[in-house]
């Protein structure tokens, strides 16, 4: 490979690498963001592990003291929401941000700034759920936060409001950092890299990223509705207002089970990346490996309801998912098979990598297969919510999440440090942490036989479970030991270790094309990518050994172009923590939050507007980056409103008191707003057509009526709302009011937020700063504003229509 | 009883119920089918990994992409196991869930407290609290009603668990095959005290279950002699009123029917067997005991809580 780096290298490409506190907390190079990400992740996958450690002590004999049942109660609420939140997503994300740039041939991701804004936003979130144990109030209501158990009449102190807060914070980050990998595996492949030569770790990551996308938007509204509950005295989950509490049990698995898969696809990525290259073959049937992983993510959002068989949902809902649920055991089955045969008939080379992602396949299997038993409803009656559900769901995402995840950073730390961690210490590594595992949880199937409820903090003496609980606690300590020694293992190799080249394992994708650590730019020069299993393919040829025949460098006429540090994703950052924070003291701090937050969103904003290095984002599909991530971030909002508008449906008719929809209704006011909103659309229309020909009188002229007509319709509603409160119809007056305003609300903010991009784009072009080259800009911001309409069309046939 | 055993008072392998029976033999179905793919499933992993570990000197495998006869094999295999699940579980799910209820059925209404259960028997009059009384061979359907939070009603010999839902009316309807006593515990997070939420569960031959009924149908036992009179004295004239029934003494609704406390084995839902000194721990400081417990303590002196306890356990 030749190392030659484009002889006029854009000037902001001295910035990325200079080293320092400020470097770090302005960075966006993605390899410095998945190390902060990974590094955060495993701070909180030790606390999350100190958690666990507690409730094990705690369990270890019967009537025992160690805590007490209200902080047994955090305990494992905090155990549970670290660990998915805080730790396994993030430690996922560490993989994201470093890996696939390097694995699909790309300099970074589709929006530096937006990735570490994702990150500051996620430690922001972490620090917040966390700063509770400090005042004494950690959240209770268990990580699935079962309404109305935690709403304020049963959870009045401010545990809850930690968690509903910290979660939507952390929902933020997720989906933002999702828009962007969704965007940079799509648009910012090397040439040639088409879809079905992704890598299986790059493909596995694309349909997490469209999970998180789509799932996060629904337990969004649901958390909405729980603070609006538990803040505004609206009734979502008030039964004596006629509420229903199975919605927050299907809003939140709706989200739940994709959170599953959100959970574990990566791991089976890791697994086929890390099997192919240990057994010196290539992935077995990779095709259907892909597909696969495509179906179990659509299959996942049908199935949630597969969490409630004991909630009475009726014989024909329990068997209907019943019969989803064990279909997704299809291609989970062809997982595992496709893995053994890959196995079968290779030359294994056995390494610490490899050893975890082998013992995945045994453990994982028992998780997988616990999960058929119980997507057997009648079973499920007696496993779920005993410890046999808990072993289940710890053989899943500690033999197939956290497995995955060791086995991932044992094949990619060399690339990612340089340095090589040491085999032999990692074989104890493995084994321990293997070991403990199994006696940990394995014996929990037996508890859960015994009837072993989950949650409680204390059992009797005479229950039978006394001997399964000792040896499950002492199979956690040496679970923790064996973690501990990965961070030893680290520690000792940081310094010391042997050197690792570029390529330590023979590996056959991309980022093993790059020394390591790589680069700044990563690539001197963009890859060329001649099959799946290119980098394979160029070393050893194809199965008769032809080897590829070598491409000529891609033309770089416009140098290596690395995005500049930025201060303002931490900025905008900082301003949500504070408003969080603002939401349990004082609002004078929530304003300012937000305050610091809207003007580090026009800072980032407006950053490089009029830099020609950012005007061209056309990649791999045709499509400019920030238009793809518009259409991806809709998706998002489809769920979103989606959820806001089945919950008024839900609810409809449902009112204990007055006043009903058809008393209070103002249809022929709501058909002139929304014909107004209508005529806003074709204004937009306009205003990008003139956008696009460069017609700048226009182009002010339609924007400006678009604004105008935006604002009529907020006009409009304004109204309409001090009509309805004039008339006693609030949010606290019934479900009514409270799904009503919810829903309205939540799109008349929309609405003011597409006001006020498009009056940005108009104050930048009366002020001649909106050239033809901004024309996308407009039809980003017409997307959405386009998407809005199209909602109200929903809201108003919905609501105002049908009676 | 042994470490290895798989009875217990708790156990969900050992059935109690029409719906256990059924229940157990799918759980039994499923978990040998399970069983038996894991095995295959690490016999072969077990085979690879020994067989093709890498030797010194061995060329490079074939690299081949898969063969999609065998990826057809191993799709269609799986979903013919599942059939062989799905068909028995569905028709579990419908012979367990559409039970016509036969005249003679017996309703209790089930009401989940935090943190205790209440039993009431309609067309008895009896209403009783954390111990569940039930004849044999006679079809019980439970009426489940929630008036706080969500709690789950599991009693895993009878077969499985349902939801507490407020606002919504769950039933579960079966069976009880023989005389027995067994446990039964809140399955759904409540809150503080979740863990502390069982109850008792006794199955009585018929003759036995209608003797049982007559004496919860009589009047409270009126105490006789010292400190069961002073204790009397001292509930009828205490907050003990506000909240508990005992019949023809208070009619509280807050808290458990005290009617015939003595009767019950345990205390504080399953916690505590149900003697004199815990009863006098309890009224003197509920939640040092049951945290999260809404009866307040109470300032009473050693005499005043021994007569209380005395009255209560004269309550037969």
């Amino acid at each position: 490979m030749a190392t030659r780096i484009d002889t006029h290298p854009h000037p902001v490409a001295a910035h990325a690498e200079a080293t320092g506190l400020v470097a770090w907390l302005t960075t966006v190079d993605h390899k410095r963001i998945g190390i902060l990400y990974g590094v955060t992740a495993f701070v909180f996958l030790l606390v999350g592990g100190l958690e666990a450690l507690l409730i094990r002590l705690q369990l270890a004999l019967p009537h025992q003291r160690i805590v007490g049942a209200e902080f047994y109660n955090a305990l494992f609420t905090m155990h549970g929401t670290t660990m998915i939140f805080l730790a396994v997503m993030p430690l996922n994300a560490m993989f994201f941000n470093y890996m696939i740039p390097l694995m699909i041939g790309a300099r970074d991701v589709a929006f530096p700034r937006l990735n570490a804004f994702s990150y500051w936003v996620y430690l922001s979130g972490g620090i917040f759920i966390n700063l509770s144990f400090l005042v004494g109030t950690p959240p209770d209501g268990g990580w699935f936060g079962y309404a109305n158990l935690t709403t304020r009449p049963f959870s009045p102190g401010p545990s809850i409001d930690f968690w509903v807060i910290g979660l939507q914070v952390l929902g933020v980050s997720s989906v933002v950092a999702s828009v962007n990998f969704a965007v940079t595996i799509m648009n910012m492949r090397a040439p040639g890299m088409t879809l079905m030569r992704m890598p299986l770790f790059v493909w596995m990551s694309l349909i997490v990223q469209f999970l998180v996308v789509l799932a996060f938007p629904i337990i969004t509204v649901g958390l909405i509705f729980l603070m609006m509950d538990r803040f505004f005295g609206t009734h979502f989950f008030d039964v004596a207002a006629g509420a229903d509490l199975h919605l927050w049990q299907h809003v939140f698995w709706a989200f739940g089970h994709p959170e599953v898969y959100i959970l574990i696809l990566p791991a089976f990525g890791i697994v086929s990346e890390v099997i192919p290259t240990f057994a010196r073959k290539p992935l077995f049937g990779a095709p259907v490996m892909i597909y696969s992983g495509i179906l179990i993510a659509f299959l996942g959002f049908g199935v949630w309801s597969h969490h409630m068989f004991a909630s009475g949902m009726g014989p024909v809902a329990d068997a209907a998912f019943s019969i989803a649920t064990m279909l997704i055991a299809i291609p989970t089955g062809i997982k595992i098979f496709n893995w053994l045969a890959t196995l079968w008939g290779g030359r294994i080379h056995v390494t610490t990598a490899f050893r975890f992602a082998a013992g995945i396949l045994g453990v994982f299997t028992i998780g997988g297969l616990s999960g058929v038993m119980h997507a057997s409803p009648p079973v499920d009656l007696q496993q779920t919510d005993s410890y046999f559900v808990v072993a289940h769901m710890h053989y899943v995402l500690i033999g197939g999440t956290l497995f995955g995840i060791f086995a991932g950073l044992y094949y990619w730390w060399p690339k990612m440090t340089g340095r090589l961690l040491d085999e032999r210490l990692g074989r104890i590594n493995f084994w321990t942490m293997f070991l403990g595992f199994n006696v940990a949880f394995f014996p929990q199937h037996f508890l859960g036989a015994l009837g072993m409820p989950r949650r409680i903090y204390t059992y009797p003496a005479d229950a039978g479970w006394t001997l399964w609980n000792f040896v499950s606690t002492a199979g956690a300590f040496v679970l923790g030991l064996g973690v501990a020694l990965f961070l030893v293992n680290a520690a000792l190799t940081m310094r010391r270790g042997a050197r690792a080249a570029g390529d330590p394992w023979d590996g056959r994708t991309l980022e093993w094309r790059t020394s390591s650590p790589p680069p700044v730019h990563d690539f001197d020069q963009i890859p060329p990518v001649y099959s799946r299993d290119t980098f394979w393919r160029e070393k050893y040829g194809d199965r008769h050994g032809r080897k590829p025949v070598p491409r000529p460098p891609m033309p770089e006429p416009h140098g290596i172009h690395l995005p500049a540090p930025s201060f303002w994703p931490i900025v905008a950052a900082v301003g949500i923590l504070a408003a969080a924070v603002g939401a349990l003291t004082h609002l004078a701090l929530v304003v300012a939050g937000a305050a610091v937050t809207v003007v580090a969103i026009f800072a980032f904003a407006l950053e490089h507007h009029g830099n020609p290095a950012h005007a061209h984002q056309v990649g791999e599909l045709a499509v400019d980056h920030r238009k793809l991530a518009m259409w991806t971030f809709l998706g998002s909002e489809c769920f979103f409103f989606g959820t806001l508008i089945a919950t008024y449906l839900a609810y409809k008719g449902r009112n204990v008191v007055g006043p009903h929809p058809h008393e209070i209704l103002n249809l022929p006011l709501t058909t002139l707003s929304t014909f107004d909103l209508l005529m806003s659309s074709l204004l937009m229309v306009l205003a990008l057509a003139a956008a696009q020909r460069g017609d700048r009188t226009q182009t002010r002229l339609w924007l400006a009526g678009t604004v105008l007509f935006g604002v009529i319709f907020l006009g409009f509603q304004a109204w309409e709302f001090t009509e309805f409160v004039h008339e006693g119809l609030t949010l606290r007056t019934n479900l009514f009011g409270s799904t009503f305003f919810t829903l309205t609300g939540f799109h008349g903010g929309h609405v003011a937020i597409g006001v006020t991009w498009l009056t940005t784009l108009l104050i930048l072009d009366l002020r001649g700063r909106l050239t033809v080259a901004d024309a996308l800009k407009v039809e980003v911001a017409g997307l959405y504003w386009h998407f809005v309409d199209i909602v109200w069309i929903a809201i108003f046939t919905l609501v105002y229509l049908i009676p | 009883m042994g470490p290895f055993a798989w009875d217990g008072p708790m156990s969900t392998v050992v059935a109690a119920s029409d719906m256990a029976r059924d229940v157990l033999a799918l759980y039994g179905l499923i978990t040998w089918i399970c069983v038996a793919i894991g095995t295959l499933v690490f016999a072969v992993l077990g085979y690879v990994l020994v067989r093709f570990r890498e030797r010194p000197g061995a060329p490079l495998p074939a690299q081949s992409h898969g063969r999609p006869w065998l990826e057809i094999a191993w799709t269609l295999g799986p979903a013919i196991v599942l059939l062989v699940i799905a068909v028995p579980t569905i028709q579990v799910i419908f012979r367990t869930q559409t039970l016509a209820t036969p005249r003679d059925a017996l309703e209790v209404v089930v009401r989940g407290y935090q943190w205790w259960w209440e039993f009431s028997y309609p067309s008895l009059g009896v209403v009783t609290a954390n111990e569940l009384v039930v004849p044999a061979g006679r079809r019980v359907v439970f009426r489940l009603e929630g008036p706080d939070v969500i709690h789950s009603f599991w009693v895993p010999k009878f077969g499985g668990k349902r939801d507490v839902v407020p606002g919504r009316a769950n039933t579960m309807t079966l069976m009880p095959s023989s005389a027995g006593d067994f446990w039964g515990q809140c399955a759904e997070f409540c809150g503080a005290s979740h863990a502390n939420m069982g109850m008792r569960v006794v199955v009585h031959a018929p003759e036995r279950f209608d003797a049982w009924v007559r004496a919860q149908r009589a009047p409270a036992v009126e105490p006789a002699g010292e400190p069961a009179t002073t204790g009397k004295a001292l509930f009828a004239a205490s907050a003990c009123v506000g909240c508990h029934t005992v019949r023809g003494v208070s009619a509280g609704t807050l808290g458990p029917d005290l009617t015939h406390f003595g009767s019950r084995t345990t205390l504080g839902a399953g916690m505590l067997p149900n003697t004199p000194q815990n009863l006098v721990a309890w009224v003197r400081d509920a939640p040092a005991l049951k945290p999260g417990a809404k009866m307040p303590p109470f300032r009473l002196t050693d005499e005043q809580a021994r007569a209380l306890a005395a009255y209560l356990l004269a309550l037969q």
